[in-house]
């Protein structure tokens, strides 16, 4: 039949014609009414799925908990649950209204898991999967949504790369498990993988050096999302093949609801301040200090903090708006956000404009074809301050002002800046408050992802799905710096500007075909198959140029205005990287008593070496509800007692496109030469993960749990090598021999100590303890951890070693000062390699997270914790920017470098030794909040609260430098560092104030 | 029924909006091999030769450093904090390096880049003037790789990159530069200078004669007579063709501009205003903060070598013209007080007189700035208005030169009995100079005059081999004698580890 069809019908999209050609089942339907509330308090659930047995018929309740349902004439249960709560089975009778009301389990195990490429229950979830809903998120000034969830789940470790609003993070699932770039966690946004790393171009500046990355999330507004799932072990996320190798973050953002419709209004004011200054001189003890040292000239007989001036109390002001509604059929929610978040530092901050769409719809009266869409669109503008991971003598901000002599006036008496006259010779004091005015740095990164979701629902145990997603990012940025700042590099060349466009573009096409079928009462069968096309670009151009001589204007403004022979063009675009993949999934439940999943997917990638095309990442979990056994079943102490053991291979692929192939490349003015060597064996990362786990609950619920163990084995290594010269330029890239194993236990423990109906008390604590251990490579030395600072170049910090775990610290120990004030290191010269031992690791061996909330009536106060301990870190901030030889050089020094009693040469060198590793053990206090509900109002007013968040209220740590909370990115040869800082911009501590309401 | 009809509505479905990809990969931005096998870009593979130069001979990582400051004419101070940079540079002046030094493993891979892209441009169709120039360029890396190395990892034309590269002798190379030198010479043009042209060709294969006893045994250098007796020919064809002569201002080779102006250049790599290599080093390295053009207060020359030169010796320094009258810098050798414009004393950053000492360590303690007298042998290109000097400085790198040259010349008959003819050569240099004449001419005083002469221009350590007084002590920096397994620098860590047929030089 469909043969016979005119062309031009063909071309009508398939699904239009299946909306032509399916046909109807009638049926005779009726209408029922009800609410759902709250056992304990009566008061309404908002939100409460209730859905006509055996139908994935179902609607949602409104703000008052109430619903309307059409059932058909042959319905006879309602099932009737939410999340956080039991579930209820409801018989329909002849009445048309049924109340229910659902009582609050800690623990519910009926809850929903997202999991890849579905949903399960948590009952019969059979993986390492931690789900952290949007109730238990950390609050505070969010700019992206991994700071939502750290310190929430055990084994998961998020660091600040910088205190920059909208600065990226580095986030570890169990530990580092690759050696290069590429150990973050895969995002999955509403079933839409993300690409990882974000568009706005990265760019640096001579005098300065280059600023961090922006977090590649700050597109999404934290408050669109309802929940993170991350997938930690291989059961999870060998589903995801190829790039599931290092965890697996599911964000979900909220969904319409149908009922009444309902706006929501969230907004906060925030004021940020920064959390800690380092210790340097004041002016009155820097004249004691230049005294002690003989040094004059240098006492300008004024006092002031180089870095109160360059930083200022920020304010930060959010807003969302929510908007949602529709019927059964057709539901749909909107929201718009907009943020405006200061930076502490001169000249910095983001403003977020987010908007999100999504829509859920069914057609036919069978109800058997729906279509989901999504929208997030976003626009970031980000001001951003000169603060760089790698300046080099003449230091950024950060260092400027650190250093800046406490006792010289940061303005001349006509208000202009105190700049060291040149005289001809470059200047080697730079005044931060005149670099921050002459350095301007603007951002703007407009994305849009946008899905649609089409799925039909072949028979009752079948359904298709197909997820359609683009996700188009272009980054553009401006910087220029006025040529009257006395930075050698600027000013010779009278002015630089430059400004650079990126744009990322991915598309995604996925079709899933699932299974689900109860075969008999003791036998459910789940089964799912798909395909999955994931293609990714990129590209930009830039362009940068000297000489300009009106400061009247922007420079970027006036391209056109700089000196025509120091022009200087620039483009890229990189390999395309596709991805194409078949995976599939059986479920298997008995009795509700033992689980079984296997998973199986095989990704090909077109930037995978021509001889291993495709990988096979294949899964097996299985797990036994003991609780379910008549032996416990009836057991008062104990509800839940599950037992899972998995075993999974995942895989790393983040390495370029392009990089398993010969290429030539322009490499500037005309010139052309081959690049990179071929490796046809080039693949993917490999970790096999066992995995095994208890969940459990007590005592009614109220205490639960999950203790976990898990031993990673990570072997391809991907590495970048020096390619054997004579050879082409560059790198090969080569799976190497080593074998990264990471280990560990893990506790995520609830309790509600007290349940009352106005008093309740919950404590949640999240514990890990984890190895890491790098062997059997049998390469060149990898290094990594650069060393900024003058005098050196070269020089490093971390040795990735056998036995050791990655990104070990290897330097000379130091043995303290001599009587003559020189530093001395065990064997004598700390920069002979003999001299230098492995001295500690980067990576914390225990990561700690605690949260409780105490909830009396309406009040309720949280606090989220969290910490690590048996890490060291390393102060390069000290060691380049405040060593004792700034006395001499007009800058100020450290309080814990000037000894009065025993005075170190002013003119001594400063190698990289353990005199600058510090412990980093610390508890941070991430945020307090005390809130206050002010429930329903009046028939307007449908619920409205107000809440007060302190974050970052305190650290516990003898970490001298900013926070021990940090990882200035150092890398060498594109192996990063870890647990390195670099005169980083600093955190802030914020005072925020929200009001919610909704109408 | 229906049901399959839906069935096969939604496979065609997947079909019509998915098939299967083949996964070939779209490089975008740059050209795959077999694309650009029918492309051939051949002049901008030959630039790539080019400018492959730049970073190896160009900057003062380059072989620079391994050639001068592991002599008695360079060294590179660690001054309080400034120049640790991991110790690389002490190391070098103190002949105690490891295979690991990033300078050494850098040097390594950057010459042999060269060795690949002379070699790759090959494999495609090019004229006999693009292969001489090639070869011409090859045979520069593979001598230079030679001298430091002693061994060359080397692959024939068209090879699979994907093998490991065989390795060259001692002998094995001297006889690939020779034939490479001796192929490209009758295809390659007269000039200019800055492009590979057949008299930098015969001044090259000159050196590859002078050094071959020297190359086989570093500790005790040997010279054939059949071998001077082609330096000295090859030399007399350099002599004869009458393109080159000395130039009466000694630092005109060395100005901007000077591949154009000077006649002494044989063989320079191109720079320019809009692009060039890092000779800038050359006056930013030593000089101080405070001077124009600014400096980054580095590395210095030992007093024992500037004690080398009679005072009238133009090449120990000069008030040079403009450039002097318009920043106060001379050009040289600097040592004692420093001078702005106008006669201005200079003040280091204490306030103190900038007053170049002659006394350096390798370890600068107490005022670390001043020690050491500094070498500012290439003029700074200086901008318009002498505000400052070029980044892009037009100054084209001296590679070979007519003295070393007729040095070469003087050497060769020296060293074959010809002293009388060849104290001629050296005091007609000497009287240019502004020197006085030698009475009669050693193998010392030889040695001392190609120091006078080509300091700084990364032949001292090939010459203090070839002389045999490369492990000396040079005095304080360097008490003692160094031991034999420094006369070469060790195959680095990381190349030994891609390539197996790579033995490590002994003793290391």
């Amino acid at each position: 039949m469909i043969a016979a069809l005119p062309r031009w019908v063909k071309r009508i999209p398939a699904f239009l014609l299946l909306l032509l050609l399916c046909s109807v089942v009638q049926a005779q339907d009726r209408v029922i009414t009800g609410k759902v509330t709250d056992s304990k308090d009566g008061s309404p659930l908002i939100g409460a799925t209730v859905t006509v047995k055996g139908t994935t018929q179902g609607v949602s309740t409104g703000a008052d908990g109430s619903f309307r349902i059409n059932v058909p004439a042959s319905a006879k249960t309602l099932v009737i649950s939410s999340v956080g709560y039991g579930s209820q089975e409801m018989s329909i009778g002849s009445g048309d209204v049924i109340d229910a009301t659902l009582t609050a389990t800690n623990a519910n195990l009926n809850e929903v898991v997202v999991v890849g490429y579905g949903t399960v229950r948590k009952k019969d979830l059979t993986g390492s999967v931690a789900t952290v809903k949007e109730k238990d998120f950390n609050q505070g000034v969010m700019s992206a949504p991994d700071q939502l969830i750290q310190g929430k789940v055990a084994g998961v470790q998020i660091l600040n790369n910088s205190g920059q609003p909208g600065g990226q993070t580095t986030v570890r699932i169990r530990g580092t498990a690759s050696i290069r770039a590429g150990g973050g966690p895969l995002y999955v946004v509403d079933g839409v993988q993300l690409p990882g790393g974000s568009a706005r171009p990265g760019m640096g500046v001579s005098g300065i050096g280059s600023t961090p990355d922006a977090n590649p999330l700050n597109f999404i507004n934290p408050q669109d999302i309802v929940s993170m799932d991350v997938l930690k072990d291989a059961s999870a996320t060998a589903i995801y093949g190829s790039r599931g190798a290092n965890g697996v973050v599911l964000v979900t953002t909220k969904r319409g609801q149908s009922g009444q419709p309902k706006l929501d209004i969230a907004s906060n004011f925030g004021v940020s301040k920064i959390l800690k200054k380092l210790k340097v001189l004041s002016a009155s003890e820097y004249r004691d200090a230049l005294g002690k040292y003989g040094v004059t000239g240098s006492d300008w007989g004024s006092d002031v903090d180089g870095m109160d001036a360059i930083t200022r109390t920020a304010f930060t002001q959010n807003y969302t708006v929510g908007l949602s509604g529709g019927t059964e059929n057709a539901r749909m929610r909107a929201s718009f956000g907009y943020m405006d978040q200061q930076g502490i530092v001169l000249k910095s901050g983001i403003k977020k404009y987010t908007a999100n769409l999504n829509g859920a719809y069914k057609f036919l009266e069978s109800k058997k074809l729906g279509v989901d869409i999504n929208i997030l669109a976003s626009h970031v503008a980000e001001d951003i301050a000169p603060v760089s991971t790698d300046a080099g003598f003449e230091g950024s901000l950060i260092g400027m002002a650190l250093q800046w002599n406490p006792t010289r006036a940061l303005r001349n008496a006509d208000g202009s800046y105190n700049i060291e006259a040149l005289n001809g010779f470059p200047a080697t004091v730079y005044n931060p408050l005149a670099v921050s005015a002459a350095y301007n740095d603007k951002s703007k990164t407009t994305s849009v992802l946008a899905s649609v979701s089409p799925y039909f629902k072949i028979t009752k145990d079948l359904e298709y799905r197909m997820l359609l997603s683009m996700n188009y990012s272009l980054g553009n940025r401006s910087q220029y710096f006025s040529n009257w700042i006395n930075i050698q590099a600027i000013q010779a060349v009278n002015g630089i500007a430059q400004t650079a466009n990126n744009e990322q573009f991915t598309r995604q096409v996925t079709h899933t075909l699932n299974y689900t079928k109860q075969i008999n009462k003791d036998f459910n069968l789940g089964a799912m198959v798909g395909y999955e096309y994931f293609r990714f670009e990129d590209q930009g151009r830039s362009m940068n140029a000297q000489g300009f001589n009106s400061n009247s204007l922007p420079y970027v403004d006036y391209f056109n205005g700089s000196s025509t022979t120091n022009r200087g063009l620039n483009s890229y675009h990189n390999p395309t990287a596709e991805l194409q993949s078949m995976f599939a999934r059986v479920n298997v439940n008995l009795k509700d008593k033992y689980l079984a999943t296997v998973t199986m997917r095989a990704d090909g990638s077109n930037k995978f070496g021509s001889n291993n095309k495709y990988g096979y990442f294949p899964s097996a979990a299985l797990a036994w509800n003991i609780s379910e056994e008549d032996f416990l079943k009836e057991s008062s102490f104990v509800n839940t007692l599950k037992l899972r053991l998995g075993w999974g291979r995942t895989g790393n692929q983040e390495f370029p496109s392009g990089a398993a192939q010969a290429r030539y490349i322009y490499i500037g003015s005309g010139a052309v030469s081959q690049t990179q060597y071929p490796n046809p064996d080039l693949k993917w990362e490999t970790s096999t993960t066992t995995n095994a786990g208890i969940d459990f609950s007590l005592l009614k619920s109220r205490f639960y749990g999950t203790i976990e163990y898990f031993i990673k084995k990570t072997n391809d290594l991907l590495l970048v090598q020096p390619v054997t010269q004579p050879g082409p330029n560059g790198v090969i890239w080569k799976n190497s021999d080593g074998v990264v194993t990471n280990s560990g236990v893990e506790f995520t423990l609830n309790a509600a100590i007290i349940d009352k109906a106005k008093l309740n008390w919950t404590v949640s604590v999240f514990a890990s303890f984890l190895k890491n251990k790098f062997d059997k490579y049998t390469g060149a030395d990898l290094f990594t951890g650069a060393i900024s600072g003058q005098g050196l170049t070269g020089a490093l910090a971390q040795k990735m070693a056998n036995g050791q775990p990655l990104n070990s610290f290897w330097m000379a120990r130091y043995t303290g000062l001599d009587h003559d004030g020189n530093a001395t290191f065990e064997g004598g010269d700390p920069n002979v390699t003999t001299n230098r031992f492995f001295v500690g690791s980067p990576n914390p061996k225990t990561l700690l997270g605690f949260s409780t909330t105490l909830s009396v009536s309406r009040f309720s106060v949280t606090a989220n914790m969290n910490g690590a301990l048996g890490q060291m870190v390393y102060n390069n901030t000290t060691q380049a920017a405040l060593a004792i030889g700034n006395i001499i050089g007009n800058k100020n020094i450290a309080k814990s470098v000037y000894n009065p009693n025993q005075l170190e040469n002013k003119s001594a060198s400063q190698p990289v030794s353990t005199r600058y590793l510090e412990k980093g053990d610390y508890f941070k206090m991430a945020n307090l909040t005390l809130s206050y509900g002010l429930g329903r109002i009046s028939n307007t007013f449908k619920s409205a609260g107000i809440f007060l968040t302190g974050q970052n209220l305190f650290i516990i740590t003898k970490y001298t430098g900013f926070d021990p909370e940090v990882n200035t990115p150092k890398p060498i040869n594109d192996i990063p560092s870890f647990g390195i800082e670099y005169t980083p911009y600093p955190p802030a501590r914020t005072i925020m104030l929200g009001i919610n309401l909704s109408l | 029924m229906k049901r399959i009809k839906y069935a096969l509505i939604i496979a065609g479905t997947i079909s019509s909006l998915t098939g299967c990809t083949k996964l070939n990969e779209s490089l975008n931005g740059s050209v795959a091999e077999a694309e650009f096998a029918k492309a051939q870009d051949i002049p901008g593979l030959l630039k790539a030769c080019y400018t492959a130069f730049r970073g190896p001979y160009q900057d003062q990582t380059g072989i620079w450093c391994l050639q001068d400051m592991s002599t008695d004419d360079a060294i590179g101070p660690t001054r309080g904090g400034d120049w640790d940079d991991n110790g690389v540079w002490r190391v070098l002046h103190q002949q105690s390096w490891l295979p690991d030094n990033q300078r050494i493993q850098d040097n390594f891979a950057n010459l042999l880049q060269i060795v690949f892209r002379t070699t790759d441009i090959q494999r495609f169709t090019i004229t006999d003037d693009v292969r001489a120039q090639a070869l011409f360029l090859r045979a520069y890396a593979t001598f230079s790789t030679l001298d430091l190395y002693g061994k060359v990892p080397f692959r024939q034309v068209g090879s699979d990159v994907r093998e490991a590269p065989e390795v060259l002798e001692t002998d094995e190379a001297l006889a690939q530069i020779t034939t490479d030198l001796t192929t490209a010479i009758p295809n390659l043009a007269d000039g200019p200078v800055y492009v590979a042209n057949k008299w930098a060709a015969k001044a090259l294969l000159a050196k590859v004669y002078l050094n071959k006893g020297a190359f086989k045994d570093r500790a005790n250098p040997s010279f054939d007579a059949a071998d001077m007796a082609q330096v000295i020919s090859l030399c007399d064809e350099i002599i004869a063709s009458s393109k080159f002569e000395l130039e009466t201002d000694f630092f005109k080779a060395f100005t901007p501009n000077n591949s154009q102006t000077s006649k002494e250049l044989i063989f320079t790599l191109e720079n320019t205003r809009e692009e060039a290599g890092n000779v800038r080093f050359h006056w930013h390295a030593p000089t101080h903060y405070n001077q124009n053009p600014s400096g980054w207060n580095g590395f210095a020359t030992l007093a024992t070598f500037y004690d080398k030169f009679e005072a009238a010796d133009q090449r120990r320094g000069v008030a040079y013209g403009a450039f002097t009258t318009n920043t106060g810098m001379r050009v040289g050798m600097l040592e004692g007080q420093q001078y702005g414009k106008g006669g201005v004393l200079l003040k280091d950053r204490s306030g103190n007189n900038l007053i170049f000492t002659r006394d350096v360590a390798n370890i600068v303690t107490g005022n670390v700035e001043t020690p050491g007298i500094r070498v500012v042998k290439y003029v700074p290109d200086m901008k318009d208005d002498w505000s400052a000097d070029r980044d892009n400085a037009d100054n084209d790198y001296v590679m070979l030169r007519y003295a070393d040259v007729l040095l070469m010349k003087a050497e060769a008959l020296l060293r074959t009995g010809k002293g009388a003819e060849a104290l001629v050569i050296v005091n007609q240099i000497r009287a240019i100079r502004g020197a006085t004449a030698f009475a009669s001419l050693s193998l010392d005083n030889l040695l001392d005059e190609r120091g006078r002469e080509l300091y700084w221009e990364s032949w001292r350590r090939n010459d203090l081999i070839r002389f045999g007084h490369f492990l000396d002590a040079v005095g304080t920096t360097r008490p003692a004698k160094s031991d034999n397994k420094y006369l070469l620098f060790p195959i680095p860590a990381n190349a030994l580890a891609a390539n197996p047929a790579l033995g490590q030089n002994p003793g290391y």
